[in-house]
Parts: structure tokens; sequence; C-alpha cells
């Protein structure tokens, strides 16, 4: 029961690492986690429904994005044995205005362009386009520096893999502070500190 | 706003060469001859070519000589995209000191929409931004232009042949300019657009010009003729084993867009220079006038002659011109040969309906004395400035899937403002009213059980 409860109290709140850039307009709910050098955007969403939400580095989330894990659609909330599955997202991933991603597992250097969709059985590898309003619901792995573009959601291989937007970040990092309040992040600490008795 | 939205509800019918229903909003009028005209009637003439990315504008010749293609702007291969230059910084040894380097600048081209780069098929960076890349050579330029030029000499020495025949038939009576299949043949091997669309009554110049190649000493063009081969390449051994590598692939659009090289694979698919867009101009086929004329400038979508139907005819019964306008609605009869599409019987109003004028400032004019006229409630629902609303019935004739359309005649009379200049006789009425009569056809929708 105690570790039921610790489970439960050990994380209700998002967890920023410092140096991210978190606007308080944001709506974070649930487990979230984030890394370092992440830029979050006022009106952007990221809501932990079904399962906590990890995401590394040098992340890009735009206005409006939604980042989701909720529960599949044939499973009710309340039902039991319904693991919670973590969703994890990767380093230096853009996330463009309006789109809204349900994958679980993105890798690192994607971009998700404006108004896309991304259905909960994609697992992104790295270097991947999902271009704007694309809806792609498959279940499947995407390979490396794919680029998924049209109306048809047409397919190709690039050369090479979109390049970090260090620029945008740092520029980010310096501006949003001027004009939003922004999360408190979790300073790290170095040693446990003891429990008073 | 039938024309807006919902453009095929209400259709006219065109008397030209074809009959022909369509929305107001692809209709011109033409008011010399006072009709309808529809874009079938009317003949269609090459304004000006220009570049719809970089928007420039290109007079004709050197369109032809570039082959209608802008010489700034690219193509992606890939998703036919305009394509963009890009910049980078990449480091180059100084060409004083070798062991030094410096960040030069590097252009490349990228498409926005499908990630495509130059640097995917090979092509080097260039240093200049515009004006560095060039298209691939095709190998078999030099045998086309030949034969191209062959086959144009062959087509001159038919065509002079044909109209001497004719000539020495007609002596007695006036020559005409061509016969409309020497225009074919011209038109087949392409020796110049100006020879066709001969106006009547327009001068016999191009006899003249008969007679001048004649005196040149033509040049013999021999070409050999191409050789058929026994041996084929034979196909890879592994062409049945071999995984197909699918991005790799190119699409048939992909390939066909390069008619030269036709590449199968995705690694070859270079840019091509940007297709030119015309500006058009449109001509009444009887009488000769233009319907519509636009700007020459590429960025303005104004034009300097514009006689679209909608401002002149009728239109659901808002009324576009300024003058009172009295309408007469008369049911088709039994019969009528242009009544072929409608599925109802229609009963409309048989008094004549009144429409005000436009008056543009009459939202903002308060004090307006309010528009007297005295309608019938049975017939007219609502009036509001131009617009009237009136009643008709409807007898569904048929219990079928479809939409339901009702047919009917409407009548009214037109003042031609901009009549032609006409010496007037001891002051004439300023402008005459015509009465033109419209077939309109009106789609009213499914019947709902």
């Amino acid at each position: 029961l105690n570790k039921m409860s610790d489970k439960q109290n050990a994380q209700k709140s998002a967890k920023i690492a410092a140096g991210a850039v978190v606007c308080v307009e944001s709506e974070i709910r649930g487990e979230v986690t984030i890394g370092a050098r992440t830029v979050v955007h006022p009106k952007a969403r990221i809501i932990a429904e079904a399962g906590p939400i990890v995401i590394g580095e040098g992340n890009l989330i735009e206005e409006q994005a939604l980042i989701i894990n909720s529960y599949p659609e044939n499973i009710a909330p309340d039902s039991e044995g319904v693991e919670p599955k973590t969703m994890t997202i990767g380093i230096n991933n853009v996330f463009e205005v309006g789109c809204m991603s349900q994958a679980l597992k993105i890798g690192d250097n994607n971009v998700i362009e404006s108004k896309a969709d991304l259905g909960r059985n994609m697992i992104l590898t790295s270097g991947c386009i999902i271009g704007a309003c694309c809806q792609v619901n498959t279940c499947e792995v995407i390979p490396e520096n794919t680029v998924i573009f049209g109306s048809g959601c047409q397919r190709r291989v690039q050369t090479e893999r979109p390049q970090p937007q260090t620029l945008q970040l740092d520029f980010l990092m310096k501006i949003l502070p001027n004009y939003h309040h922004m999360k408190k992040t979790v300073k790290t600490t170095s040693a446990v500190t003891p429990a008073k008795n | 706003m039938a024309s807006l939205l919902q453009p095929d509800r209400v259709l006219y019918l065109v008397h030209g060469e074809k009959k022909i229903r369509s929305p107001l909003s692809t209709l011109y009028f033409c008011r010399y001859c006072s009709e309808l005209r529809s874009l079938e009637c009317v003949s269609h003439e090459v304004d000006s070519h220009y570049c719809p990315s970089c928007l420039e504008n290109m007079p004709s010749a050197e369109a032809k000589l570039k082959k209608n293609r802008c010489a700034n702007c690219f193509d992606c291969p890939c998703c036919m995209h305009t394509l963009s230059t890009r910049a980078t910084n990449i480091p180059a040894p100084l060409p004083d000191d070798p062991s030094k380097t410096t960040m030069k600048k590097a252009y490349y081209l990228a498409c926005g929409f499908c990630r495509w780069t130059s640097r995917d098929v090979g092509m080097a960076d260039k240093s200049v931004a515009s004006g560095g890349w060039q298209e691939p050579d095709n190998p078999h330029t030099q045998r086309i232009n030949k034969l191209i030029e062959y086959y144009q000499q062959l087509a001159q020495r038919e065509k002079l042949e044909r109209d001497r025949k004719k000539l020495a038939r007609r002596r007695p009576y006036m020559p005409l300019a061509f016969s409309q299949h020497t225009i074919h043949v011209v038109e087949k091997y392409g020796l110049g657009t100006r020879l066709q669309r001969q106006r009547p009554g327009a001068p016999i110049t191009s006899l003249a010009g008969l007679s001048l190649k004649e005196g040149e000493d033509q040049k013999e063009i021999n070409i050999e003729p191409a050789q058929a081969l026994d041996e084929v390449e034979p196909l890879p051994e592994d062409c049945y084993t071999r995984p197909i590598n699918l991005p790799e692939v190119t699409s048939l659009r992909q390939r066909l867009l390069q008619p030269d090289f036709q590449p199968a694979g995705a690694s070859q698919l270079h840019p091509k220079h940007k297709h030119l867009l015309i500006k058009r101009s449109l001509r009444c086929r009887k009488c000769e006038h233009n319907l519509s004329k636009p700007e020459f400038n590429p960025t303005s979508i104004k034009f300097k002659i514009q006689l679209v139907a909608e401002c002149q005819v009728l239109l659901t019964l808002t009324n576009p011109v300024e003058n009172i306008t009295h309408v007469t609605l008369v049911g088709c009869e039994e019969g009528d040969p242009e009544d072929i599409n409608s599925t109802a019987k229609v009963m409309v109003p048989t008094k004549e309906l009144v429409l005000a004028g436009k008056d543009a400032a009459a939202d903002y004019d308060e004090l307006a004395e309010p528009q007297d006229f005295q309608d019938d409630p049975d017939v007219v629902a609502f009036r509001k400035s131009n617009k009237i609303g009136f009643f008709i019935k409807v007898v569904p004739q048929r219990e079928e899937d479809g939409d339901v359309t009702v047919s009917f005649k409407i009548r009214h009379d037109f003042r031609n403002l901009a009549a032609p200049i006409r010496p007037s006789e001891e002051g004439d009425a300023p402008t005459e009213a015509i009465w033109l009569t419209h077939h309109v056809e009106l789609s009213l929708g499914p019947i709902i059980a």
C-alpha cells in the first residue's frame, strides 16, 4: 500500500530540467519529464493520461501542438490490467504549430510539420519529416530519413537528416522569458537529503 | 449567392455553334451582339507570357526560343513545386594562402514541400545565387534539330505546290490566301502560328512572301534514315530476383515530365526550368470585338476590357445595372426544343416583375424614400434594394433519385450604355431598350420523401 501511494505521489507535476524554457501558458498534465534546452511555447499541450511522457533535450514544441499519451480507443480508462506505457521523445525534434502526436516512440532529429497527425502505433526513428496536414495512422516503424508529404502521404527518402534548430532554440531561450512567465524548473540535487524523523 | 458558392445550380443556355448550358459566372456578354457567349464560342488569343513564380514578362519570340520556360526558376523533379535557392557557409581555402580557410557561400536548390535538394542527385553547390544551374544536355538534340529542319522544308515545299495549283485554278476569282489543308500542314510542323486564323477580308500578304521564297536558293537538307538494329541489349540477369529499392523508383509522372531522359531512378532526376503561363484575351467570333483583355503586367489581375456576363445579365433576379428593369418569366412550352433537362413542371408568376436599379449608395442613405412598388404578396416574397424574391410552384413529374430541374425563360429589357458612337440625328433618345430572352435551368435539389 505504501508503495502504491508513493508511486502516485511521486510525480504529480511536471519535472522540468534546468535549462528548459517552458511557458506558463502551456498546459502540462500528468507525469511529464522535460529535458534541458527544450522550448515549450505558450498554448502547447502535453497531456500524459494513460502513462508518463519523457521528452529529451533540445526539442522545440510550438504553439497549439498536442502531445498526448491517451488510452487506445477500445479500452475504457478504468479497466484493470492496463499497463501504463511511457511515451518517449528523443532529442532535437521539432513539433510545429498545431500538430498532434500520439506516437509512443519518437527518435531524434525528427520534424513534425504543422497540423500533422501521428497515430499511437507509429514509431519514428530519426531524421523523419512528417509533412504538413499529413495524417499517418499505420502500425509501423518509419525508417530513417523518410519524408512523408503531400495529400496522398507520398514518401521519399532524403539523403541528409534535417538540421537541428540550434539557432532558433538559442533565440527563443533568450526572447521568450522577456515576454512570458516560465514554469519552475526542478533543481538537480547531487545528494539525497536525509529524511527527518 | 448561387453564383459564388453553388455555381451549377442555375444554368443559362448559350446559343452558339453548340448549345451550351453553364452558370452565369463562366459566361461573357457581348454587348455589340447583345448575346451571351461561353468559352467555346469565343476565340482565345495569347496576350503575353510570364513566369508564375518570378512574375517576369517574356516577349513571345524569346519564349518560343526558350521553349516556354523561365530562365531563372526551377521545378522540383520530385513534387513539381517551385525550388528555392538556399545558402550555406562552407570553409574554402583562400587563393593566396592555402593553409588558411575562410567561409564562402555555397548555394544549392531545395524544395520546401518534399525536402528534395540538388545535392540528392549529385549536383555540386554553386558559388553564384542564380544563373549557375544548367539542365543536362540531351544527347539526341542534334539529330532532332536536323530532322525538324528537314521536315519544315518539306512542308514548305508541299505548301508552295498546293497554293500554286490553287492560284492557277482561281485566276478569274479573288484568290483566297490559304486552303484549310495547308493550314493544317503548316501547323503540323510548327512553321508559325501567325499564318493561321486569317480574318475575312484581311489583306493577302502571305502570297507575296511565297514568291520571295522561290527566288532564294534553298539548301537541300538530307537526313540519314534511322538504322534498325538486330540485337537489343539483354536484360540484366538478376532482373527478376533483385529486390526493388522503392524510394529509388521514379513515378510515371516524374519520369514523363522529363521526356528527354525519362530516368527510372530517382538519383537521376534533374530539375527542369519552370514552365511559363500565358495571359489570354477572348474575342467574340461573330463581331470580332474583344470580350476580355487582361492587363499586360503579370502582377496585376485586373482587366482592360472585361465584359463578364454577371455585370450585364440579370442574376437570379438581382439587378446588376442601375436602371429599373422589367422582368417577365415565361414557362417553357410543350415541345420546346431547348427544354431537355427539366424534370418538373413550373408555374411562374405571369405578371411582370419590376426591379429597382443598383444603387451603390443606397445602404448608406438613411433618408432615401422607400421604393414604392405595389407588390402582389402572392407573387413577391420580399424586396430589398435591387433584389427581389418571388414564388414559383413546382410539380415534380417523375419520382427520381436525381435532382429536380426546372427550366423557364427570362425576358428582360437591357440598355446598352456603352453603345458605339453613331451620328445622332435630331437628338435621339439616349439609349433604347432592347428585350433579351434567356433560357434558364434551375436545379432545385433532391426530393425529400
